[in-house]
C-alpha cells in the first residue's frame, strides 16, 4: 500500500456510494436540468448545451452571448467561471479565461452575471463551470454552492473534482438545492463509470477524447461506442463534450445514443479574436440545434 | 569422451528423466562392480567433508561457482584442453564460497574424477552436481571427496527424497536439495534439509524462466539457506537475487564460458555483496545472542557478528551462569572478538538490589546490566553502568511460538485477554510509560518480551504483533521472546523495533540434563536475517515515531495531517485511470527490494551517491557573525550566539548537481515498470529537467520538458544542456510563463498521451501517489545524512534546514527526522521582495489552504481562489505552492518556518562561495541565508540551539546555472564576516 490502511471501503471502480448513498439529482436544480433533457427528448431532438465564458470579453458582451445562444436554441447553458490555472482547457478556453481575469472577472461579478442570465432567460438551466480551487479550496465550498444556487444556477461543473474527493461538496450542493455534474473519460474504467453515473446530479458529462478542451475537426472513431456503453450505464442523460464543433459532429452524437451535446471552444473561436461576434456565434448555435433535431444543417 | 547432444524425442518426463534412467543403469553397474566393503573403506579414507552452511549464512549472497564440460541446453562449452583444476583456483581466487562439478558423464561430460581433482586443488567445499538415483551413490560422491551433493526433488517421491537427505547427513554430505516448482518445493522442505535449491529451469523442457526463483523465494522459511540457479546472465540477476534473499547463487555457463574465470568470479561475488551505504546502514538493527553457556556459543556469535551477548545470571533458570563461568565467557569474548567490533557484554539479572548489580558488572566489566524483573527506576538511576530494561507484553493471542522451544516449561496464563482491544490500549501505554520512565532513569535500552512464563529470564514465546507496532511506534524497543532464524525478518518487517534479541530461537537441540548450547548455524543465520531484514526497503519504518501517523505517511486516499486534510486527487477524470495505474504500480515496488537495489546502484555507479557529509566551518563562523549582526539589529544585541557545528548534505554533488537526480532515476524505472515509452516533466530552475533528460538518455525514453518562457530566459544553461541530452524543451507562454505554468502545461499532455506516457513530476506534490513517490525517492538525502553525522558527531543534528519550493529536497532531507524529537525541523522559503510586499514564493508563510495541482495544500491564491503568481529570482523556488506534507507539518508545528529574500540569498550565496569555495544553487542560497536568522532566534520558533549545537543543512545543488543572477545582484555583498 502506497498509504496506510483504513479509511473509507469504496462501491465498484474505486468510487464510494456517495452522500448517506444519494447523488445530488435529487434536488431542484437536477430536476430542471432534467425537465430540460426531457423537453428535448420530447421534441425529438437531443438537448444543446452551449458555453460561454463569463465575463469574456467583458461582463456585457458575455451576457449578449448567453442570451443570443439560448435564443438561437440552447436547451441548458453552461457558464465558465474564468480561471487562472484551467489545466483541463486548451488554448482557446485558456485564452478567454485569461482575457476575462485581465479584464476584472471576479467570482462576485461571475455570480451578477448568472444572475442577471437567469433573469433575462428564466426558461434555461444554467450550469456553471469551474475549477476546484475556485469553488471548494480550503474549505467545503459551502459558501459558493449557496450562492451560486442563489443566483439562478441549476447545477455546477467542477473540471477537477471526481467522485473521490466530491463527497463533501456534494453534501453542501445538495443543501443549496444545486446538481453536481460529473464527467467520464475514455480512461475511465467500465465499473467506475457506472458508479459515477450513479452520483452525477442532473446530466453526466462524457468526455469525447482523451485530451483537453478545444473545437477539433473530427472526434476520435472510438466515440460511437463510448457513449453507447456509457449511456446503458447511466441513469441520467448523457451529454457529450470536448472536441465537438461541428452540425456533423452533434448529428454523429445523437446517432450514438447521445443525451445532448456540450460546445464551447468552437462558440468561443466563433465570437472572433474580440470576442464580440454574437451574431456569427449564434449562427452557429442555431445550426448545431438544427442538426441536434437531426435536420440538415442550415446553409449560411 | 563422448557426450550426447539433446535427445530429439523426449519423454513426458522429459529430458531429466532420460538422464537419470541413463544415471540407474551406470550407477548400479558402478555399485555391482565395488563390494560394500571396499566402498566403506573409500568413504572413510576420503577426506574430512568441509562444512558448507555457516559459510553461507555469511552476510550476502555468496557464489557457487560450476566446473562443467557440456550441458545438455549448450551442447559442448568448454575447449579442448581446458584445465578444470586451474579454472577451480581461479574460481576460489576470485572468491567464490564454493565449487560446483558436474559428476555425469553422458550429457555433461564430467566424472566423479573431476570432482576429486577439483577438490584436491582448492580449500573451499566442493558440491557433487549429479543426478543421484541410489542411495549408496552418495557414499561413491563422498568417497570421491565431494562436501555437498544435490538431489533433485524431480526424481524422487517425498519419502525417498528424505530417506537420501538423511543418508548424506550422515555421511557428512551436506545435501542441497533442488526445486523447481511448487509442488517440488513442498517436497524438498518436508526433508528438513538444511541447503534449499531453486532452479529457473525446468530439467523436462530445459526452459529457464528467471523469474521463477523471485516467485518461489517467497515459499521457503528464512530459516533454510536457498540457492538460486541457472539463468544467470549478468551480475545484475545476482544482485536481485541478493535482494530478494538468496543466501548463494550457482553459476555455471556464464562463468564457465569466461576466459579470465578469476575476474568473472570476482564479477559475481561483488554482485552479491550486501549493501553498506549509509542509507541501508542507517537501517540495520540492532542483533543481541542471550544466554550463551559456552565458549562454543560466544565464538559463534562473534563470528555471526552480533552487537551483543547476554550472559545469564539468574539462578535457576536453565542458561544460568556461575559468576565465575560468565566472568571466563566475559574474557573468551574479549580474546576472540575482532577489536573495533567486540559484541557488548551484557549481564542478565532479575530484581537484585544496585549495590549487587554493580557488583555483578565490575566482575565481568559488562557493557551493560539487563534488569529482567520489576525493578524500579532507582535501581537503574542506582547504577554505575548503562542499564537496559525489559518490560513485558500480553503474548500473542492462541499461543504465539511453540511452547517446547522455551526452557521445557508450559507459559502461564498470559494471554490477551478476551475483551480485547481495550485491554491491549492498556498493557501498550502501561509498557510506553514504563518504558519512558526507564529511559528517563538512565536506561539506555529497552527489551520487550512476553509476559508469563516459568522464568524471568524470559519465555522464548512472542508477543502480539500488532501490540509490539503500537509500543514501538512510541519508544524504541528491542523485540525479545519467541524469535529464531525464520521469524526475525518478518518480525523486523512488521514493527518499528529497533533490534532484535534471541536464546532458545538459535539453540541446538537440548540433550536432557545438560544446558542448553547454541547451535552456530542458527546463530549465524538470526544475525544474517536480522541484518538484511531492512535492506533495500527505504520505505519500512524502522524507529519509533512518536507523532501524529498523518506526519508520516498518507491514508488510503493520499491524505496527510493531524485532520488528513491536505493532499488528495483533483484532477481531470481522464487522468484518474493513469493516477491509479501509477498507484498500484507502484505499491507493487514500494517494498521490492530488487527495484530499490537496482536504483540504489544506478544512484551509486551513475548518479555519485551517497554524496558527501561536509563540515563548513568556516561558513558557520560567518553565518554567526551574521547572526549577531542581525540580533544587534533587533534588540540591541542581547547574548551571544552559540558555537555551532554545520554539516552540509552536498547534494550539489550528485550528477548533474542537484538532488533532483535521486527522484528522475527513480521515476524513470519506474516508466518501465509502467510499460510506457514516454517521458514528460515540467522543470522551474532546469534541475529537474536535466535529471529527466539525463535519466532518459540514460534509459533510451523519449523526453518532452516544458518550462516557462521566463524561466528559460533565466537558466539557458540548462536548456543548452537538456537539448544537449536529447530532450526537447517546449516553451510555455501561459500564465505567468514560470513554473506553475509548466506544470498546468505538463498534465495538459499527460492528459492527452495518458495511454503512452508517464508524468515524472519533480517535486513532492501534485495528486496522490506523487507526493509519497517523490518523498520516497527523496528520502535517501536524509537517511544518508543521519548515518554520516552518526559517525562523525555520534549523534542526530539539533537542527535540520532545507530550503523549499515545491518541497522535494526539503521532504527528502526532513523526513528522516520527523519522528525524532531532539531534531528540530526548519524550511526556508523564498520571499523574494519580501513577504510584507506580497511579492514572494512563501506559500507557507504567506499562502492559504488550497488545491493546487492535484492536492490540497497550502498555497498562494486571492480571495477569489485564483492563483497568485510567485516571485523569487530563484526559478526552482518561484512557485505558489508547497507539498501536502509539508504542509502538513507546518500546520501542526512540527516544521519551523524562515525565509529569505533575492537579495538575502544572494549575500548569503556570496558568503558560501568565499567562505568555503563551494557555489551554491540559488535556492540552496535560500536555506543558508535563513541560517544566520535561525542562529539568532529572529525567524523559526525562536529557540536558541544549545551551545556546541549541530545543524544539517540540504545543500540542494550548485551554482553554476545561477551566474546571471549573481550579476544581476552585483550590488549585494556577501555577509560582512565572509568578505
Amino acid at each position: 500500500m502506497t498509504a496506510a490502511p483504513g479509511s473509507d471501503p469504496r462501491g465498484s471502480g474505486g468510487v464510494a456510494a456517495g452522500v448517506r448513498g444519494r447523488s445530488t439529482n435529487d434536488t431542484p436544480g437536477g430536476r430542471r436540468i432534467a425537465a430540460a433533457f426531457e423537453w428535448a427528448r420530447s421534441q425529438g431532438r437531443i438537448a444543446l448545451i452551449p458555453y460561454v465564458v463569463a465575463g469574456y470579453p467583458d461582463d456585457e458582451g458575455s451576457l449578449a452571448a448567453a442570451c443570443a445562444a439560448i435564443d438561437a436554441g440552447a436547451d441548458l447553458l453552461e457558464v465558465g467561471l474564468p480561471y487562472s490555472d484551467p489545466l483541463a482547457d486548451g488554448a482557446t478556453l485558456q485564452r478567454a479565461s485569461h482575457a476575462a481575469l485581465v479584464a476584472g472577472a471576479t467570482f462576485d461579478r461571475s455570480l451578477a452575471l448568472v444572475a442577471r442570465i437567469a433573469a433575462a432567460r428564466p426558461g434555461t438551466p444554467l450550469v456553471p463551470m469551474g475549477y476546484a480551487n475556485q469553488l471548494i479550496g480550503g474549505g467545503d465550498g459551502r459558501d459558493r454552492a449557496i450562492a451560486l444556487a442563489s443566483a439562478g444556477a441549476a447545477g455546477v461543473i467542477v473540471a477537477d473534482l471526481t467522485p473521490d474527493e466530491g463527497e463533501p461538496f456534494e453534501a453542501v450542493a445538495a443543501a443549496a438545492g444545486l446538481a453536481v455534474v460529473y464527467l467520464v473519460a475514455p480512461t475511465t474504467s467500465p465499473a467506475r463509470r457506472a458508479a459515477i453515473a450513479a452520483r452525477s446530479g442532473g446530466f453526466l458529462y462524457c468526455v469525447s477524447l482523451v485530451g483537453v478542451t478545444g473545437a477539433r475537426a473530427t472526434l476520435p472513431s472510438s466515440v460511437r461506442g463510448l457513449v453507447a456503453d456509457v449511456r446503458a450505464a447511466s441513469p441520467v442523460p448523457v451529454a457529450v463534450g470536448f472536441g465537438v464543433s461541428r452540425p456533423a459532429h452533434v448529428r454523429a452524437l445523437a446517432r450514438a445514443g447521445a443525451d445532448g451535446v456540450i460546445v464551447a471552444s468552437a462558440l468561443v473561436d466563433a465570437l472572433g479574436p474580440e470576442g464580440r461576434d454574437v451574431a456569427r456565434m449564434g449562427r452557429l448555435v442555431a445550426a448545431l440545434r438544427a442538426a441536434a433535431s437531426g435536420r440538415p444543417a442550415t446553409t449560411r | 569422451m563422448t557426450v550426447a547432444t539433446r535427445s530429439s524425442r523426449q519423454s513426458r518426463a522429459g529430458v531429466v528423466a532420460e538422464i537419470a534412467a541413463r544415471r540407474r543403469v551406470d550407477v548400479r553397474a558402478e555399485l555391482a562392480a565395488i563390494d560394500r566393503a571396499e566402498l566403506r573403506r573409500r568413504v572413510r579414507s576420503a577426506p574430512r567433508p568441509r562444512p558448507v552452511a555457516e559459510r553461507l549464512a555469511a552476510a550476502g549472497l555468496q557464489l557457487i561457482a560450476e566446473i562443467k564440460r557440456a550441458s545438455p541446453s549448450a551442447g559442448a562449452i568448454a575447449v579442448a584442453g581446458d584445465d578444470i583444476v586451474a579454472r577451480a583456483r581461479a574460481y576460489q581466487r576470485g572468491g567464490a564460497a564454493a565449487i560446483s562439478v558436474l559428476c555425469e558423464p553422458h550429457w555433461f561430460g564430467g566424472s566423479p574424477a573431476d570432482l576429486t581433482a577439483v577438490r584436491a586443488a582448492v580449500s573451499i567445499p566442493v558440491l557433487a552436481k549429479e543426478f543421484v538415483v541410489e542411495s549408496r551413490q552418495l557414499d561413491l560422491l563422498r568417497a570421491a571427496g565431494a562436501d555437498l551433493v544435490l538431489l533433485l526433488a524431480v526424481l524422487h517421491p517425498g519419502p525417498r527424497l528424505a530417506r537420501l537427505v538423511d543418508r548424506a547427513r550422515a555421511l557428512g554430505l551436506e545435501p542441497l536439495v533442488e526445486a523447481h516448482d511448487e509442488r517440488e518445493l513442498d517436497v524438498a522442505l518436508a526433508t528438513g534439509a538444511r541447503l534449499i535449491g531453486i532452479n529457473n529451469r525446468d530439467l523436462r523442457t530445459l526452459v529457464v524462466d528467471p523469474e521463477r526463483a523471485a516467485r518461489l523465494r517467497e515459499r521457503v522459511p528464512e530459516d533454510r539457506l536457498v540457492v538460486a540457479e541457472s539463468g544467470v546472465r549478468d551480475p545484475a540477476i545476482v544482485r536481485g537475487w541478493r535482494a530478494l534473499g538468496f543466501d548463494a547463487a550457482l553459476v555455471g555457463e556464464a562463468l564457465v564460458r569466461a576466459a579470465d574465470p578469476e575476474a568473472a568470479a570476482r564479477t559475481y561475488v561483488e554482485a552479491g555483496r550486501p549493501p553498506a551505504d549509509p542509507a541501508n546502514l542507517d537501517r540495520i538493527p540492532f542483533v543481541k545472542i542471550c544466554g550463551v553457556t559456552d565458549a562454543a556459543g560466544i565464538e559463534a556469535a562473534v563470528r555471526a557478528g552480533a552487537d551483543a551477548v547476554g550472559l545469564n545470571l539468574v539462578p535457576g533458570t536453565p542458561r544460568a551462569l556461575e559468576l565465575r563461568e560468565a566472568v571466563a565467557l566475559a574474557a573468551r569474548l574479549r580474546a576472540v572478538a575482532p577489536p573495533g567490533a567486540r559484541p557488548a557484554i551484557v549481564a542478565i539479572t532479575v530484581d537484585l538490589p544496585a549495590d549487587e548489580l554493580n557488583r555483578i558488572g565490575a566482575a565481568l566489566d559488562a557493557d551493560a546490566i539487563q534488569l529482567n524483573g520489576a525493578e524500579p527506576p532507582s535501581v537503574i538511576a542506582a547504577l554505575d553502568r548503562p542499564a537496559w530494561k525489559v518490560l513485558h507484553l500480553p503474548r500473542a493471542a492462541g499461543g504465539g511460538a511453540d511452547a517446547a522451544a522455551t526452557d521445557g516449561g508450559t507459559a502461564t496464563d498470559g494471554g490477551t485477554a478476551p475483551d480485547g482491544a481495550r485491554a491491549a490500549d492498556g498493557a501498550v501505554s502501561t509498557v510506553v510509560s514504563a518504558a519512558r520512565a526507564a529511559i528517563s532513569a538512565g536506561a539506555t535500552r529497552i527489551l520487550l518480551d512476553t509476559a508469563g512464563g516459568p522464568h524471568p529470564g524470559g519465555t522464548g514465546t512472542r508477543a502480539d504483533t500488532g501490540l509490539v507496532a503500537a509500543v514501538a511506534r512510541e519508544v524504541p524497543v528491542v523485540l525479545a521472546g519467541g524469535l529464531d532464524p525464520g521469524s526475525v525478518g518478518p518480525a523486523l518487517r512488521a514493527a518499528p523495533i529497533v533490534g532484535v534479541d534471541v536464546a532458545s530461537g538459535v539453540e541446538a537441540v537440548r540433550r536432557p540434563g545438560t544446558r542448553p548450547v547454541k547451535d552456530p548455524l542458527r546463530v549465524a543465520l538470526f544475525v544474517k536475517r536480522a541484518r538484511a531484514a531492512r535492506i533495500d526497503r527505504p520505505n519500512l519504518l524502522a524507529r519509533p515515531s512518536p507523532v501524529h501517523a498523518g506526519l508520516v505517511e498518507a491514508d488510503a486516499r493520499g491524505r496527510w495531517g493531524m485532520e488528513r486534510d491536505f493532499g488528495g486527487r483533483y484532477v481531470p477524470e481522464t487522468l484518474i485511470g493513469a493516477l491509479e495505474q501509477l498507484e498500484a504500480a507502484y505499491d507493487a515496488i514500494r517494498h521490492d527490494p530488487r527495484f530499490w537495489a537496482e536504483l540504489r546502484e544506478l544512484l551509486e555507479r551513475f548518479a555519485g551517491r551517497p554524496t558527501a557529509l561536509y563540515r563548513a566551518d568556516r561558513l558557520v563562523e560567518a553565518a554567526r557573525a551574521e547572526a549577531a549582526r542581525l540580533r544587534a539589529g533587533r534588540n540591541g544585541g542581547a547574548g551571544t550566539i552559540p558555537a555551532t557545528r554545520l554539516y552540509l548534505k552536498r547534494e550539489d554533488l550528485a550528477h548533474t548537481g542537484a538532488h533532483k537526480m535521486n527522484n528522475a532515476l527513480g521515476q524513470a524505472l519506474l516508466t518501465r515498470r509502467l510499460g510506457k515509452s514516454r517521458v514528460i516533466a515540467e522543470t522551474g530552475a532546469g534541475q529537474h529537467g536535466v535529471a529527466t533528460a539525463t535519466a532518459c538518455a540514460l534509459l533510451g525514453l523519449p523526453c518532452v520538458v516544458f518550462m516557462g518562457e521566463e524561466d528559460i530566459r533565466r537558466q539557458a544553461p540548462n536548456v543548452l544542456r537538456m537539448r544537449a541530452l536529447g530532450a526537447e524543451v517546449r516553451s510555455v507562454t501561459s500564465g505567468t510563463a514560470t513554473l506553475k505554468d509548466a506544470v498546468n502545461e505538463a498534465m495538459r499532455d499527460w492528459v492527452t498521451n495518458v495511454e503512452t506516457t508517464h508524468y515524472v513530476l519533480g517535486s513532492a506534490m501534485g495528486p496522490h501517489p506523487y507526493p509519497t513517490i517523490v518523498r520516497d525517492l527523496q528520502r535517501r538525502i536524509g537517511d544518508e545524512a543521519a548515518r554520516q553525522l552518526r559517525d562523525v558527531e555520534g549523534r542526530l543534528p539539533d537542527l535540520a534546514l532545507a530550503c523549499v519550493g515545491g518541497g522535494s529536497n526539503a521532504i527528502g532531507l526532513l523526513a528522516r527526522f520527523i519522528g525524532e524529537a531532539s531534531v528540530r525541523l526548519a524550511v526556508a522559503e523564498a520571499a523574494g521582495d519580501g513577504v510584507a510586499t506580497g511579492r514572494h514564493a512563501a506559500a507557507i508563510a504567506g499562502g492559504t489552504p488550497g488545491i493546487l495541482h492535484g492536492s490540497r495544500s497550502l498555497m498562494l491564491q486571492d480571495r477569489d481562489g485564483q492563483v497568485v503568481e510567485a516571485h523569487s529570482a530563484s526559478a526552482g523556488l518561484d512557485y505558489p505552492g508547497v507539498g501536502p506534507q509539508l504542509a502538513a507539518l507546518a500546520e501542526a508545528g512540527r516544521l519551523e518556518v524562515a525565509t529569505a529574500t533575492d537579495r538575502e540569498a544572494i549575500a548569503a550565496m556570496r558568503a558560501v562561495t568565499r567562505t568555503e569555495g563551494i557555489l551554491p544553487a540559488l535556492e540552496t542560497a535560500h536555506a543558508v541565508a535563513a541560517l544566520p536568522k535561525l542562529l539568532a532566534g529572529i525567524e523559526g520558533s525562536g529557540r536558541p540551539l544549545p551551545d556546541g549545537g549541530v545543524v544539517l543543512l540540504g545543500f540542494s545543488g550548485r551554482g553554476d546555472k545561477d551566474m546571471a543572477a549573481l550579476e544581476r545582484f552585483a550590488d549585494v555583498e556577501a555577509w560582512e564576516g565572509a568578505r
